[in-house]
Order: structure tokens, then sequence, then C-alpha cells
């Protein structure tokens, strides 16, 4: 109810939903980088599969020869060879 | 990115090895408290390779103990450890210290020597003096003091009308323009002697040559006084031989003195203005590096007639540096006020500066006679000084017959 609320406010004035909506913001560069904005922590890493908890459910990052390029307090920039990003619920 | 990056490369960062099951908790941990880790991999399970700064590190041991991890540090990388590691190589350091100052001293020294002139053999007889002087290769530019070389070569060479000498990098380059001598008259070069200003001649003595004029002619400037084309009288009656008069051409010689005029008027103003100091000062500062000049000051003059006083100049570095300097200046301001100095005041002041009129004369004239006139100008503003003299002088003057 509050979420849809929200929602409505932001496409009505037209406002970023990331920020009115807390929610992460993804940027994918080709298939060799993913930069993740506004995270909640690293649940799971290893080379090939990392799962990211976010306020919308956890981001999987599947691939080959992943590293984490750097991470701070709401930024992750994972590098590798991406092959599939999945939303979990 | 890039700056953090950067920063950490010139602290020094070191590579560490995490081992602990929950490793991930700990990666949470770090960014949560804003330490900050990169180039993380996991090659195997368990296992974590990561990247942080020396400064962050200890924390993260802390955080290491609650989570169960175990920290190793496998490399150390950056600029503290590289600069660590360089001590050690003494010898390699000594090297690249002298490497150092060999360039400098190298560079310090002179190596080559210009003269631009287009007159060869002035740019040879000058390198060699020079040389005798002091400046060859090898010498030490910081030593070489220019004014006193300028003033050699000046003083040596007269033909010299300006030179300059400025030291180039290893070179010492000499520019110098060549004056234009007036053609001196050799001895036994035919001449006359012309008059070199207007007058009445007093008195007349050829040495050599012909006298044109008598004591009481009148002489305008350029005449001739003294001819050097004597004409031979030939007692020979041929008809024939009496039309080609025989001429001779000698170097006239003799002196010549005529009362010569001279008038110079001069004004002076009866209202008189003059500058006053008001009390108020600013100050500014001038750093001056070489010939070169950086000033600076708090806001712009404040002042519309105002007088500049360079107090005082520290030497910032020693001389072997350049020349760097710190001096302070301090700026008067000035008022203009008019004052009136009466007709007796404006008659002695024309006078002073009649006066130094008089003593620019050259110095075997000889003053006849003197009158000062004084007369107030038509507006009554200004006292008009007339000097007239009159001076008995030599004025003959050599020229060439040609």
């Amino acid at each position: 109810m509050k979420e849809e609320f929200k929602q409505k406010i932001s496409d009505a004035l037209d406002l970023p939903k990331d920020i009115v909506l807390d929610l992460s913001r993804i940027i994918i560069t080709g298939k060799i980088s993913i930069f993740l904005e506004n995270h909640k922590g690293i649940i799971e890493y290893s080379k090939d599969l990392v799962r990211i908890k976010t306020t919308s459910g956890v981001v999987a990052i599947k691939g080959k020869g992943l590293v984490i390029k750097s991470i701070i307090v709401d930024e992750i920039t994972v590098e590798g060879k991406l092959e599939t990003i999945e939303f979990e619920d | 990115m890039l700056l953090i990056k950067l920063w950490n490369y010139l602290r020094g960062y070191v590579i560490i090895k995490i081992s602990g099951e929950y490793c991930e908790r700990l990666l949470n941990q770090a960014a949560l408290n804003g330490l900050y880790l990169w180039d993380i991999t996991k090659p195997e399970n368990n296992v974590l390779f990561a990247k942080i700064g020396i400064k962050d590190f200890t924390r993260l041991a802390r955080f290491a103990k609650k989570t169960g991890c175990r920290l190793v540090i496998v490399g150390r990388a950056g600029l503290f450890f590289s600069i660590l590691k360089l001590k050690k190589r003494k010898i390699l350091l000594t090297g690249a210290a002298l490497f150092i100052l060999a360039v400098y001293l190298l560079s310090s020294l002179v190596w080559g020597i210009e003269v631009k002139t287009d007159d060869n053999k002035l740019k040879s007889s000058i390198k060699r003096d020079l040389m005798n002087w002091g400046i060859k290769k090898g010498t030490f530019k910081h030593r070489i003091d220019k004014e006193y070389y300028l003033d050699k070569i000046l003083i040596k060479y007269k033909e010299i009308a300006w030179a300059e000498l400025q030291i180039k990098g290893s070179q010492v380059i000499v520019e110098l323009v060549k004056k234009q001598m007036p053609p001196e008259l050799e001895q036994n070069e035919p001449c006359d002697i012309i008059a070199s200003k207007d007058g009445i001649i007093e008195e007349i003595l050829p040495f050599k040559g012909e006298a044109m004029v008598k004591p009481g002619d009148t002489v305008s400037r350029g005449d001739i006084i003294i001819s050097g084309r004597l004409t031979l009288k030939s007692n020979d009656l041929d008809e024939e031989k009496k039309e080609e008069q025989q001429e001779v051409l000698v170097h006239a010689k003799g002196i010549v003195r005529a009362r010569v005029w001279y008038q110079k008027v001069v004004k002076v103003p009866l209202v008189k203005k003059e500058k006053f100091p008001t009390g108020n000062t600013k100050k500014a500062y001038r750093i001056n590096v070489g010939n070169r000049a950086l000033r600076f000051q708090l806001g712009a003059i404040p002042y519309s007639l105002y007088d500049k006083k360079v107090t005082r100049k520290i030497q910032l570095l020693p001389k072997i540096f350049g020349d760097v300097g710190l001096s302070s200046i301090t700026y008067i301001e000035l008022e203009e006020k008019e004052r009136f100095i009466g007709m007796k005041e404006a008659i002695k002041q024309a006078e002073e500066q009649l006066e130094q009129e008089v003593n620019k004369l050259e110095s075997d004239a000889k003053i006849n006679k003197r009158s000062i006139d004084f007369t107030l100008d038509n507006d009554k503003k200004h006292v008009i000084g007339s000097l007239t003299l009159e001076v008995l002088e030599d004025i003959g003057l050599q020229r060439q017959i040609k």
C-alpha cells in the first residue's frame, strides 16, 4: 500500500525512483562489469557467483572469474565474465 | 575511485589473505565501517584475497577477530614500501644522487662562448680576451660577474657602442653593436676649415692654408674660413700656362676665434605646484626571481598621487640558487598644493635656470658680455627671463676637400 503510493507520487512528479523508493541502481557495462549502488551487503561470494542483498531482494550475479573490484558502504563493483543476473525474492 | 587508488598507492597498501567461513561478513563489516577494500578475489572456498591501505588494515584486524576470520599479509606495495625497499639499496641511491649532482654540475659550467657580430676580427679578439679574463670552457657560470666583463669589453673596445652578456644554458652569448665612428682626418689629408656657428670673426691665425676672411667679417655656418686650396701664382708669362693655374691642396690648420651669440628664454610660473606627503602609506611586497618581479599587495593603490619607496631587500636563497629576493614597497600618498611664490622668487628661479645654461657652454669659451632681462608674461602668471650671451670661442671645424 505504502510502496504503491510512493510509486504513484514518483510517477506523477517524475522523481527518480531509486531515491523515492529506496531502490538499488544497477549499471552493467557490456559483459565485463556490473556496478551496484545502494546495496545491503554481500551474502555469498565465490568466483562463479556473487549474491548481493538489496532492498528489493537478492541480486545473484553468475559468471566466471568474478572479482569484487571495490566495495564501500553503498557501492559494489564486480568484474569478470558475466553470464546471468537474477533477481531472487 | 582513481583518486582513492592513487592516494592508497602513495600511502602504501597490503595484499591480504582472508581465510574463514564467513569471509563475506567481514567484507560487509568493513564496507559498513568505511574501510575501503579493492580487487577482492576468491580463488578457492573459504579463502579471499584483497587489497587494503595500511592504515585501514589495523582496523580490519579488529573486525576479523569478531567474525572469526584469519588475516595474513601476503604482499606489500605502494610508494611507502618502495621507499623502504630503496633504503636498503644504498649503492643504487648514491648512484642516482651522484647522477643528479653530475648533471647539475655539468650544466652549471660554461661550454661555449659566442660573440654575435659580423666583424670576424672583433669576434675572435673578444673571444680571446674573454678567455684571458677568465671565461672559458669549464668556468662556473654562477661565478661570472656580467657587469665586470661588460665593463672590461666596453673599456677595451672603444668601437663598441652597446654590449650585452647573456648566459643561456651552458652558453655565454655576447651581443654587440658597433659604433659608427666619424672618420678622423689624417694629418696630410687636404681639408678646409669652416665655421661651425654663425658669428663675427674676432681673430684669425692661419697656420697652413689661406685665410678667406678678415677680423670683423660676419660668417655664417658652413662658410670656408681657411681654405686648403692654394693657388700658385706662376711667374711664367706664357699665356697658356697662366690659364691653368696650379692648385695645391693642403691640410688647413689655424685658430679662428669669433664672437658668437646665444639666446635662451625660460618661463617660470608665479604659482608653483608642490607635492607634500599626507602621511598615509600603504605597503606591498615584491619577490624578485632574477630579473622577474612578482608583486603582491592587498587591493589597489587608493591614492591618485603617490611616491614609491622600495624599503629593503632580503636575499631569500643563497646566490647559487639564483637571485631570489624579497623587498617591501611603501606607497606614500602625496597632495598637491599651489603656492604663490611672488616676483622676486620667480626671478631668482629663472636666473638659476639660465645660469645652468651658461654652464653647459664649452669650457674654452670666454664670455664677453651677458645680459638678462625679466618681463611679465601677458597672462601675468609667468615670469619670462631671457639671457643673451656674447661668447668668444673657437668656431673652426675641419672639412675634407673632395
